[in-house]
C-alpha cells in the first residue's frame, strides 16, 4: 500500500486506519470476553488468583507495604517473602488503572479490572504488532499482523477475560519493546533506544520471561557483527539500550543482582563488551592500513576469546556467576528435568509441544510463517535479521515447551501478514484494468484476461483462507480457551448444559466453617486458590519456591498414615485437602497426579520413598485390587477412596478416571484422619487431623478398641504382656 | 474495615470478660464439680471397715454418693445424654465380670477422655475385665486374680509387706515422711508411656505369683502397686493395686499417702495452671501494636501458680522454659523467676534477641512433669524480614566508601572532562602543522 503524505488521499487513509484499528480493538475484546458470557466474571485458573490476591493487598495496603509484604499465610511456617519474590508489573499496573478511574469518577470493583486487564491490552498489543511489521515491511502488513494477533487463538490461550496473569501484560510489553528497538536500530536514536530500555523495564517488572528480550536483542546484535554490518547507529542503540535497561532491571527487588551474576544475562553483557571491542576496531580500521589491522584483529579477537571463555569458566566455578538455571537446561535438553528437577516437569506447561497444537494455535498462518521469512531473508535488511533470529529460536523453545508458544505467536503474526501482504501486493493490484492503453481506448487483450483471472482466483483463495481463519480462531477461542477451569462445564443426561462448581463450594466451606488461622495441606496446584477463594493458610502453593517444603507434603501424601500424620502434625496442619475425579470423571486429580508427589519426595528422601513400590509388581499403575500394598496405603489412596466404595451400594465401585474397581477392603480404615466436608461430585474431600488421642495411645490403636467396642468383641486378654522394662 | 474491627474489639471484650469469669471461678477450686461416684461390691467390701477415709474423703467436702454392683441394681449411669454426671468416680475390686450393663470398660474410657477423674483399686480378688481393660488401655497390667504381691525376706504370715521409703517413686504425689507404708495385694506392670508413672513400687526382693503354679507376674522392683496417669486433658486416674491399703486396720500408717493418692487423683494436689504466656518488644509495645521483625529484642513472661491447701500459691520452680520454634526449635531459653504476688509465680526470659530468619515462629512453654498437671501455652506469630528501607544505608557502611569514592571520582573526571573537552581550543592541532611546514 502506497501511503500518500498529503491531501484527500492521506485523510481518508488516516480515517480508515482509525476505522480498522477500531474494529481490530474490538474483535481483540470481544472475542476474548467469551469466558465472561459463558461462565461469569471470575478470576481463572491458579496463578491468576495469586496475582488477584496481591492486587488486593497492593490496593488495600498501599505500595510500601506491598513492596515490603512478609506473606505468613503461605508456605506455613517458612512464609514468603511476597514483596521480593514477585514481578510487580501487573499488579502495580491495575492498582495505577483503578486509582486513575477512581480519580475520574469511576470506582470501579478491582475484581473486574482484574478480569478485563488482559482483553484490554490485547488491543494495545495490536497496535504494537503494527507498528512493528510497519516497520517491517510496510502498513499494509501491519494491518494484517495486528489483525492476526488480534484473534490467534495462540494468543488467547493466555489473555482471556479473567486470566489475570503475567503474560497478558507481557505480550504487550514484548511487543512494543521490540518495536522500539527496531525503530531505535535503525535510527540510531538515543530516544527511540532510551524508550526500548523503559519498556523493557517494565517487562523486566511484569514477567519472568524478560530473559528472552535480555537474549533476543544481542543476539540480533551477534549477527549483525558478524554480517559485517557495524554501524554507529547499532552502537548508539545497544549501548544505551543496555546500560539504561540493566541499571533499570536491577530495580525490581526479584531480579536485583542477577543481571550481573547469573548466566542468563551474560549473552547481553558479552556483547556489549564485543560491540565496544568492534567500535574501538573500527576506530582503529579508520586510522592504520589494512594489513596492520589484520594483524592487530586477529592476535586480540584470539586473546580475547580465550580471557573471555576462560574468565566465564572460573567465575562460574567460584560461584560468582550463578550457572544455568534448570528452566534453561530444560529447554535443551527435553529429559533433563524429568531426571533432575521433577517439580519442573510435573507442570503440564512445561511439556513439549504436540503437533497438532502448533496448527491449533495459529491455524493457516503456520504454513505462511516459513514463507514469510523466506521472503524477509530475500531482502534481508538489518531489522528483517532481527525477525528472522526471533523466529528461529522460538520455534525451537516452542517446541520443547507448550508454555512458550505463547512467545513464538506474534513473530508467527507477523512473518505471516509480511507473506499475505506480499502476496496482497501482486495479486491484489487490478490496476492495469484501469489503465488506458496509449491511444486512451481501454485494452482488452488475452493477457489481461487470464492476469485478472488468475489474480481474482489466488487473492479469492486466500481471502477465502483469512475467512476460515477467523472462524477457526472464534470456534478455538469459545471452545478451548474459556474455561475458567475453576467452574467446569459439562452436559446433564438431557444434553442441556451444567456446570460442575465444586471447588467453589468446597473453598466457601472452609472459609465460613473453618478456624481463620487453620492450617491446609494439600498438592501445590491447589495453593493459591485456597489461599485466594477460601483465604486459609498453605504449606504449598504454585510459587514452588522451596523444593524440599513441597517434597514434605510429597511425603505425607506417599507415606502410611501414621507417617504421614507425623509430618502433617509437625507442620500444625489442621486439614488436608484432596482433588478426587473419580465419581464424576475429571482426570486432573491428585490420583493421576500423585506419581509426580512420589518422584518429588524421593529426590529427598530416596531411601524412604521409592517410586517401583508403588507400581504393581509387572509396572503398572493401577489402584484397583491389583495395586501394589504401599499403594493401598499411601495416605492420598486412603484419602481419595474413603468411603468410595459404599457409593455404590456394594463392596466395589467404578472409579471412572481409571477405569478401574475399587474394594473397600483395598481402602481401608482411616484411623488419624476424619473427613469433614466432600463436595457435590466429590471432586473435593476435605478432612480433618483428629485430635491426639488424650489418653496417650496412638490413635489407630484407639480407633480399634473404639471399633472393637462398638462391635461388642470381647477381648479376654490376661496374658503377661511383653513390655520393656521401666527405668 | 472499621466496623470489622469494631466487631473484632467487641468479641476481644466479651472473650476477656469471658475468661476472668472463668478465673474467679477457677479460683475457687481446680475441680468444678465435687460429684464423686463410689462403685463397691457389697459382697467383698464392707464399708465400714475403711469408715477412716471416707470421713477424710467427707473432710475434701466432696459430695459422695455410694452405689453397690449387684446383679439386680439399678444401671449405674456415668453420663446422662452424653454429659458427664460425676467429676470422681472410685472403684473398688468387683468380684462380677461386669461393672454394670452401661458402664463398660468404653464408657470408663469416654469418662475419662472428658475429663472425669478414676481412683480404681483392684486386688488379688478381683477380676472385672471393664476394669482391665480400662486400665490396659493407660498402660496399666494388674495381675490377674488370684495373684498375690509376696516377699519371703519379710516375715508376715498373711502377706503384708512393709514399703520404705525407695518404693515411693513420686514424690509429688506422696510426699515421703520416713515411716514404713503397710501394703497387701498385687502388683502391676507399667507400661513405658509419657503420661503414666510410678507411684508406689514393690519391694526389690518381691514377686507376683499365683497359689496356681504359673510362673511370675512381675518380679523385684519391676513390679508396681500404684500408678498415675494424666491424660492430656489433665484429667487424672490412679490406680492402686490393694484395697486393705485403704482399711481402716492399716489406716494409722497408711493415712497420709492414702489421702495423697486421692488428693492427686481428685485434682486436689499437683494442680497448675499458666495465667497467661505473653510476649512483647523491649519497650514493652505488643505485637499487635507492631509486628516482629528479625533480630528484635523481645521479652516473655508466664505466670504459674499452683493449687496447695485450698488455696492457689506461686508455683516455684527452676525448669520452665520457653522454645521459638519453626519446625526446629530455635531457642530453648530457661525462664527465670521474676515478680510473685500473693497467687502466682511470674517467669521472665529477660531481653532475647529473635532469630535472624523470617518466618511463622511458635512461642512455646510446654511444662509437662510427672505429678502435675501439664501446662501447653502456644502462640503463632510471624516475624518478618527487614523492609526495604530498614538496613543501613549506604554511606554507613565503612566498607562502602571505596565505592562511594569511586562513583564520585568517575563523575568528577567525566564533568571535568566535558568542560575541558567544551573549553579547549584546538590549538595543539594546530601545532604539528606548523612544524611540518
Amino acid at each position: 500500500m502506497k501511503e500518500a503524505t498529503s491531501g484527500t488521499l492521506y485523510w481518508v487513509q488516516t480515517l480508515l486506519k482509525i476505522a480498522i484499528f477500531l474494529s481490530i480493538t474490538g474483535a481483540a475484546v470481544s472475542s476474548r470476553l467469551f469466558s465472561v458470557i459463558r461462565f461469569e466474571s471470575i478470576i481463572h485458573e491458579f496463578d491468576p488468583w495469586f496475582n488477584f490476591r496481591a492486587t488486593k493487598y497492593l490496593v488495600e495496603h498501599g505500595f510500601y507495604k506491598f513492596l515490603n509484604w512478609f506473606d505468613d499465610r503461605t508456605w506455613y511456617p517458612l512464609g514468603r517473602v511476597t514483596g521480593g519474590t514477585l514481578y510487580p508489573g501487573l499488579m502495580t499496573s491495575s492498582a495505577a488503572i483503578w486509582h486513575l478511574l477512581k480519580k475520574v469518577g469511576l470506582p470501579v470493583d478491582i475484581r473486574n479490572i482484574c478480569v478485563l486487564f488482559a482483553p484490554a491490552f490485547s488491543g494495545v498489543t495490536a497496535y504494537a504488532t503494527y507498528k512493528l511489521t510497519s516497520e517491517i515491511k510496510d502498513s499494509g502488513a501491519g494491518l494484517l499482523a495486528a489483525g492476526f494477533i488480534a484473534i490467534a487463538p495462540g494468543y488467547i490461550s493466555r489473555s482471556v477475560a479473567g486470566s489475570y496473569d503475567n503474560e497478558a501484560i507481557a505480550i504487550t510489553l514484548l511487543m512494543v519493546t521490540f518495536m522500539f528497538w527496531i525503530k531505535a536500530m535503525k535510527t540510531g536514536s538515543i530516544m527511540h533506544s532510551t524508550f526500548a530500555a523503559l519498556f523493557y523495564f517494565y517487562m523486566v517488572s511484569a514477567w519472568g520471561g524478560y530473559v528472552f528480550i535480555t537474549n533476543l536483542i544481542p543476539l540480533h546484535v551477534f549477527v549483525l557483527l558478524l554480517m559485517g554490518r557495524y554501524s554507529n547507529k547499532l552502537y548508539a542503540s545497544y549501548t544505551t539500550w543496555y546500560a539504561i535497561g540493566t541499571l533499570a532491571s536491577m530495580q525490581i527487588p526479584f531480579v536485583g543482582f542477577l543481571p550481573i551474576r547469573s548466566n542468563d544475562h551474560m549473552a547481553a553483557l558479552g556483547v556489549f563488551g564485543l560491540i565496544q571491542i568492534v567500535a574501538f576496531g573500527s576506530f582503529i580500521k579508520s586510522q592504520v592500513s589494512w594489513e596492520k589491522f589484520q594483524t592487530v584483529m586477529f592476535v586480540s579477537l584470539a586473546f580475547l576469546l580465550v580471557l573471555g571463555v576462560s574468565g566465564l569458566f572460573l567465575l562460574t566455578y567460584f560461584g560468582y556467576i550463578a550457572p544455568w538455571t534448570g528452566r534453561f537446561y530444560s529447554l535443551w535438553d527435553t529429559n533433563y528435568a524429568k531426571i533432575h528437577i521433577p517439580i519442573i516437569a510435573s507442570v503440564s506447561e512445561h511439556q513439549p509441544t504436540a503437533w497438532p497444537a502448533f496448527f491449533f494455535d495459529t491455524q493457516f498462518l503456520i504454513w505462511l510463517f516459513p514463507a514469510g521469512v523466506f521472503l524477509l531473508f530475500l531482502e534481508l535488511k538489518d531489522e528483517h535479521v532481527f525477525v528472522i533470529a526471533y523466529s528461529v529460536l522460538c520455534s525451537y523453545f516452542a517446541g520443547v515447551m507448550v508454555r512458550l508458544m505463547l512467545t513464538l505467536t506474534p513473530i508467527i503474526c507477523v512473518c505471516a501478514a509480511v507473506a499475505v501482504s506480499k502476496l496482497f501486493d501482486a495479486y491484489l493490484d487490478f490496476s492495469f484494468v484501469f489503465q488506458k492503453s496509449k491511444n486512451g481506448a481501454r485494452k482488452f487483450d488475452k493477457d489481461a484476461i487470464f492476469t485478472t483471472i488468475t489474480r481474482t482466483l489466488v487473492s479469492g483463495t486466500f481471502v477465502a483462507y483469512l475467512f476460515l481463519f477467523v472462524y477457526h480462531c472464534t470456534w478455538v477461542t469459545s471452545n478451548a480457551y474459556s474455561s475458567p477451569s475453576v467452574v467446569l462445564p459439562s452436559r446433564n443426561p438431557d444434553g442441556s448444559p451444567a456446570l460442575i462448581d465444586d471447588f467453589r463450594e468446597a473453598y466457601y466451606w472452609l472459609r465460613m466453617n473453618t478456624a481463620e488461622d487453620a492450617k491446609v495441606a494439600s498438592w501445590w496446584d491447589y495453593g493459591y486458590q485456597i489461599g485466594g477463594m477460601a483465604d486459609r493458610t498453605t504449606l504449598v502453593d504454585n510459587n514452588t519456591w522451596n523444593n524440599t517444603h513441597i517434597a514434605i507434603v510429597g511425603k505425607a501424601m506417599s507415606s502410611p498414615e501414621d507417617k504421614a500424620y507425623e509430618i502433617l502434625q509437625a507442620h500444625d496442619v489442621d486439614y488436608v485437602l484432596v482433588i478426587f475425579g473419580g465419581l464424576i470423571g475429571f482426570s486432573g486429580d491428585d490420583i493421576n497426579k500423585f506419581l509426580w508427589m512420589v518422584r518429588i519426595s524421593e529426590g529427598i528422601w530416596p531411601d524412604e520413598i521409592k517410586e517401583r513400590n508403588y507400581f504393581t509388581p509387572s509396572g503398572e499403575y493401577r489402584v484397583d485390587a491389583a495395586a501394589s500394598q504401599t499403594m493401598k496405603n499411601a495416605l492420598m489412596y486412603k484419602l481419595s477412596y474413603h468411603e468410595f466404595p459404599t457409593l455404590f451400594g456394594q463392596q466395589e465401585g467404578i472409579d471412572r478416571v481409571r477405569g478401574q474397581t475399587i474394594r473397600a477392603e483395598d481402602v481401608g480404615d482411616l484411623d488419624y484422619f476424619e473427613e469433614v466436608f466432600t463436595s457435590e461430585n466429590w471432586i473435593v474431600r476435605l478432612y480433618k487431623l483428629k485430635d491426639r488421642d488424650t489418653l496417650g495411645r496412638d490413635l489407630k490403636s484407639a480407633s480399634q478398641f473404639d471399633r472393637a467396642a462398638a462391635r461388642g468383641t470381647k477381648r479376654r486378654v490376661s496374658k503377661r504382656p511383653q513390655l520393656e522394662l521401666r527405668v | 474495615m472499621k466496623l470489622n474491627s469494631a466487631i473484632r474489639g467487641l468479641v476481644a471484650c466479651l472473650l476477656f470478660v469471658c475468661s476472668t469469669c472463668e478465673a474467679s471461678i477457677a479460683k475457687v477450686s481446680p475441680s468444678s464439680s465435687k460429684r464423686t461416684l463410689i462403685i463397691y461390691d457389697k459382697k467383698i467390701t464392707d464399708l465400714r471397715a475403711y469408715s477412716d477415709y471416707f470421713e477424710n474423703l467427707a473432710q475434701l467436702e466432696l459430695d459422695l454418693e455410694f452405689v453397690s454392683v449387684v446383679n439386680d441394681t439399678k444401671d449405674i449411669e456415668l453420663f446422662d445424654k452424653g454429659v458427664k454426671l460425676y467429676s470422681n468416680v472410685v472403684l473398688f475390686p468387683l468380684r462380677s465380670r461386669k461393672i454394670s450393663k452401661d458402664v463398660t470398660a468404653e464408657t470408663l474410657i469416654r469418662f475419662s477422655a472428658a475429663g472425669g477423674n478414676v481412683l480404681a483399686i483392684t486386688s488379688p480378688q478381683s477380676s472385672t475385665e471393664a476394669v482391665r481393660t480400662y486400665l490396659n488401655e493407660l498402660g496399666i497390667y494388674p495381675s490377674p486374680k488370684g495373684y498375690q504381691l509376696s516377699d519371703h525376706f519379710q516375715s508376715r504370715q498373711d502377706g503384708t509387706l512393709q514399703l520404705d521409703e525407695k518404693s515411693i517413686r513420686s514424690n509429688e504425689v506422696i510426699s515421703a515422711d520416713g515411716n514404713a507404708l503397710l501394703y497387701n495385694g498385687s502388683a502391676a506392670l507399667l507400661k513405658n508411656s509419657e503420661l503414666l508413672f510410678p507411684v508406689l513400687r514393690a519391694p526389690k526382693t518381691s514377686f507376683t505369683k499365683s497359689s496356681r503354679d504359673e510362673g511370675e507376674w512381675t518380679t523385684g522392683t519391676q513390679g508396681f502397686l500404684a500408678a498415675g496417669f494424666q491424660s492430656l486433658k489433665n484429667a487424672r486416674a490412679a490406680w492402686v493395686g490393694s484395697e486393705s491399703f485403704f482399711s481402716n486396720a492399716f489406716y494409722e500408717v497408711n493415712a497420709k499417702a492414702v489421702m495423697d493418692i486421692t488428693k492427686w487423683a481428685f485434682l486436689e494436689k499437683g494442680v497448675i495452671r499458666s495465667l497467661g504466656a505473653s510476649h512483647s518488644h523491649r519497650d514493652g509495645s505488643t505485637y499487635n501494636e507492631e509486628p516482629y521483625k528479625i533480630k528484635d529484642d523481645i521479652i516473655y513472661t508466664i505466670g504459674l501458680s499452683e493449687w496447695r491447701d485450698g488455696s492457689w500459691k506461686p508455683f516455684n520452680s527452676d525448669d520452665v522454659q520457653l522454645e521459638i520454634k519453626m519446625i526446629d526449635p530455635y531457642y530453648r531459653v530457661t525462664l527465670n523467676p521474676s515478680n510473685a504476688t500473693e497467687e502466682v509465680q511470674f517467669y521472665t526470659s529477660g531481653e532475647i534477641k529473635l532469630p535472624d530468619h523470617h518466618g511463622v515462629f511458635s512461642f512455646i512453654t510446654d511444662y509437662k512433669r510427672n505429678g502435675y498437671s501439664f501446662v501447653f501455652e502456644k502462640d503463632v506469630k510471624a516475624i518478618r524480614h527487614l523492609a526495604n528501607d530498614e538496613y543501613p544505608r549506604s554511606w554507613e557502611i565503612s566498607n562502602s566508601w571505596v565505592y562511594l569514592t569511586s562513583i564520585f571520582a568517575v563523575g568528577l573526571s567525566w564533568m571535568l572532562f566535558v568542560f575541558f573537552y567544551l573549553t579547549s581550543r584546538p590549538k595543539s592541532l594546530a601545532m604539528p602543522e606548523k612544524k611540518m611546514q
